[in-house]
Formats: C-alpha cells, sequence, structure tokens
C-alpha cells in the first residue's frame, strides 16, 4: 500500500495505491498527515489505483473529511472501484464525500 | 484659546493613558458578557475622543465643566443590535456589568413627543465597578455606553453626516424629511422585532407538534424538518443496522434529504413519518443483505434514512432512474452516480420489497 501526495496548485492529492486494509491503515494514517494541514485548498483522495478499503480506511477518509471542513478545504473522491463504491454506498459514507 | 480649556486640555493629555487602558478593559468587558449571556449583536465599538474633538467641544460649552472628570464621553462605548428588544437587553445586562449614573444616563427613545421622531438611543454614563476590575485610578472615570438598533445606528450617521460634515444650517424643510426617515426606521424596527417574535413563537409550535407526535398537522420545510431531525427520527433504524456488525455510527447532518422527501411528495411531517414506518423494515432487510457477510463496522447515521429513501423509489417501481435522482440529489449531478445507481439496483433487486 503506498500513498502518494502532490501539491496542484489548488488542489493537494493524495494517491493511494494498493489495499487500504487493517494493517495497511496505520502507515497511511502517517502518511496523509500533510492532508490535515492544509487550508483553503480541495483535498483530492484519487483512488485509481486503490484496490479495497476497509472499516480501518474509511476511518481515515473520515479524518480527512473532518479535518478539511474545520479549515475550510472540500474533499473530493476521485475514481472509486465497483467494490469501494459498494462500501460507500452500503455504510453510508456516499453522501459525506463528492465522488467523482 | 483661554486658560480654563488649557488646563482641560493638559489634564486630557495627562490622563489619556489611563483612559486607553480603560478603553480596553470597558471593550472587554462588554465583549464577554454578550457572549457569556448568548446575545448576538452587530457591533461592540468604542472610541476615545480625540483632543481636536474635546477643544471643539469646551470652545462650544467650555463654561459647563470645570474638570476633566465633568466631561463624561472621553470615553464612548456603542453597542449595536439588531433588534429593539436586544437594546433593553443589553441595558439591562449594563446595569449589572456596571455602575450607573443615573442622574446623567438618558434613554433618547422616550424623550420624544407622540409627534416626534428622531434620534433614538438608550446612554448610560457608567464606571467600571470593583468588581470588574480593582483599581481605584480606572473606577473613578465615567465613560458614555450608548445602546442602538442597526437602524437607529444607520439613521444616526446618516443624520451626523448631513447635519454635521458639511457645517452649514439644514433648512426646515429638509431636517423633516430626514426626521420622517426617523419614524419610518423605528416602524422597521418594531417590525423586525415583531417578525422575530413570531418565528420564535412557531419554532416553538412546531416543536411542540413534534414532540407531540402530531407530525400530519406540520408542514414540511427546511424549518420544520430541522425540527423534525431534532427528535432523532432514524436512530432505531441505524442502531438496528450498526448492530448487524457492531458497527460504530458516525454522525453526519440529514438536511440534504428535505430535497428528496419533497421529491417524494411529502407536504407534512406525517408523511415522511409514514414512509418511514412503512419502510424501515425493508431498509433494515437491504442493510442487513449489504452489510452481513462484510466486516465494516464503522456506517454514517445517514444509512438509515438513505436506505428508507432506495426502498421507496425501488417498491414504487423508481428503477434505476429514480435511484440516479436520488443521487443526483443528495450528491450533485455526477456520473458516478449511474454506476451508484447500478450497484444499489442489483444488490436490491432479490430482495422481498421488490416484489410487492
Amino acid at each position: 500500500m503506498t500513498t502518494t501526495i502532490t501539491n496542484n496548485g489548488n488542489q493537494i492529492i493524495a494517491a493511494f495505491a494498493g489495499r487500504l486494509d487493517t494493517a495497511a491503515a496505520v502507515q497511511t494514517a502517517e502518511d496523509i498527515k500533510p492532508l490535515l494541514e492544509v487550508s483553503g485548498k480541495e483535498i483530492i483522495l484519487d483512488c485509481t489505483e486503490l484496490e479495497y478499503i476497509s472499516s480501518s480506511g474509511l476511518r481515515i477518509f473520515l479524518t480527512v473529511r473532518k479535518d478539511a471542513a474545520a479549515h475550510g478545504c472540500k474533499v473530493i473522491v476521485r475514481n472509486i472501484n465497483a467494490d469501494i463504491r459498494q462500501v460507500f454506498v452500503m455504510t453510508g459514507f456516499v453522501s459525506l464525500f463528492e465522488i467523482q | 484659546m483661554d486658560l480654563h480649556t488649557e488646563m482641560i486640555l493638559a489634564e486630557y493629555d495627562a490622563k489619556l493613558p489611563l483612559v486607553e487602558r480603560l478603553q480596553k478593559v470597558v471593550k472587554s468587558t462588554l465583549t464577554d458578557a454578550i457572549d457569556r449571556n448568548g446575545l448576538v449583536v452587530t457591533a461592540v465599538k468604542t472610541r476615545l475622543k480625540t483632543r481636536d474633538s474635546l477643544e471643539g467641544k469646551l470652545a462650544l460649552k467650555g463654561n459647563k465643566y470645570h474638570s476633566l472628570s465633568d466631561i463624561t464621553d472621553i470615553l464612548g462605548a456603542r453597542v449595536i443590535t439588531f433588534y429593539t428588544d436586544d437594546v433593553d437587553r443589553i441595558a439591562a445586562m449594563a446595569e449589572k456589568l456596571f455602575d450607573i449614573d443615573w442622574e446623567n444616563s438618558v434613554d433618547k427613545r422616550r424623550l420624544h413627543d407622540t409627534d416626534s421622531f428622531g434620534y433614538n438611543s438608550l446612554h448610560y454614563i457608567c464606571r467600571l465597578p470593583k468588581s470588574v476590575i480593582d483599581d481605584p485610578e480606572l473606577n473613578d472615570i465615567r465613560f458614555e455606553l450608548q445602546l442602538r438598533t442597526t437602524l437607529q445606528h444607520a439613521w444616526a450617521s446618516i443624520n451626523h453626516d448631513i447635519g454635521y460634515k458639511t457645517g452649514v444650517e439644514i433648512p426646515r424643510e429638509y431636517l423633516r424629511q430626514i426626521n420622517r426617515l426617523a419614524g419610518i426606521l423605528e416602524m422597521a424596527d418594531d417590525e423586525f422585532s415583531r417578525i422575530r417574535t413570531e418565528i420564535t413563537d412557531y419554532r416553538r409550535r412546531v416543536h411542540q407538534l413534534v414532540q407531540n407526535g402530531q407530525l400530519s398537522e406540520v408542514q414540511l420545510d427546511g424549518d420544520t424538518f430541522s425540527s423534525y431531525l431534532k427528535a432523532r427520527p432514524f436512530d432505531s433504524l441505524n442502531r438496528r443496522i450498526a448492530a448487524i456488525n457492531q458497527a460504530e455510527i458516525q454522525e453526519v447532518p440529514l438536511t440534504n434529504y428535505l430535497g428528496v422527501f419533497k421529491a417524494f411528495g411529502c407536504n407534512t411531517l406525517g408523511d415522511i413519518d409514514q414512509l418511514k414506518k412503512r419502510y424501515a423494515e425493508d431498509a433494515y432487510t437491504l442493510a442487513r443483505h449489504q452489510l452481513g457477510n462484510t466486516d465494516l463496522d464503522i456506517i454514517s447515521s445517514s444509512v438509515g434514512i438513505q436506505n428508507i429513501c432506495i426502498v421507496c423509489i425501488l417498491a414504487q417501481g423508481g428503477g434505476k432512474i429514480g435511484l440516479i435522482r436520488l443521487f443526483n440529489a443528495l450528491n450533485g449531478e455526477n456520473e458516478q452516480n449511474s454506476l451508484l445507481a447500478d450497484l444499489t439496483y442489483e444488490q436490491a433487486k432479490n430482495l422481498p420489497f421488490m416484489s410487492k
């Protein structure tokens, strides 16, 4: 599981690749810390290469969302696959994020 | 400049640092008390009379003042409220906060004859009591506190700009026109207060009806829907769904479902409650079918209401198109919504409510 963070003007993009399961969650929580420090930007959670997300992964996304709201940032989840889309619908997370 | 004026100006120069200290204490005392009392105001302002302004005042009415302490507006504080009722609330608050010099305080709102209109403000001459700050030098200085509404402030500011700034005496007909406006603004102030009171009464009535379960008597709008949600009508369903995987529930706002229920043709809160009663069991079945073979142990508090809406659409034959409209309403129009609808339809298509 890897997380790559890039700044792109008014956007900060976190690109996830691999399986965001309980085992990977500790390292990912560490990797996304730069997202928690931004304000006034659009945060893109790019899931193009993300294969799977567990509850631990959802909690990480939730942390980003809560922190972003406090800092006036918008969070967009981009390119989720069918399995992850299913997880978002089942848990009601679909109405928490803008999904593109 | 006469000797008397020079003496008072010298006293002003000497005491200025002290009055500046008083200014800070007065402003923070007022601001803290307003916050503590849960009052919302337009502004809390303080200003120190400038040396030039004091000199001008002394030139006009110097004989009236023996020393600087006779001039009560070297420090002026002003609280501008939204509503007339709040002027009285802030006044009551100020009476508890400060020592009021009643002899020199004046309620200009009460000074007008029944057939005259004009400047409306409540002026208190105050001192800081020892309970606020124990400093004999600060406790001794009087300052003026003006309380007025935003509209009274607007009128007073414009009147000051027109009447004083130009330095030219205004003809009577224009003065009459300005004062006429004060009457209109007084009416507007009263109307705003009345409307606020009526809205508060309305909310109280709605809250009562919701509490009593008389939901069919409450028209559906943003305000009433918020009241309904405060009663947490979907908690029981959410808890059942959470129990499937012993999941934690993350609280999220549900107000974005108002448009969905309106699109369903709900006109009252009772209509929503009917939908809830009718489809809650099927919404739970859908959740159990979706979550039962996963280890997902986190859900959002929107899952119950979301599933009720999904079931309502599918049970009434709305199909994938209906689901796309639902996701469009909740998430904004987006290509992903079509995929979400396909997926949800596939998950639900064999469940019992589809064949009802």
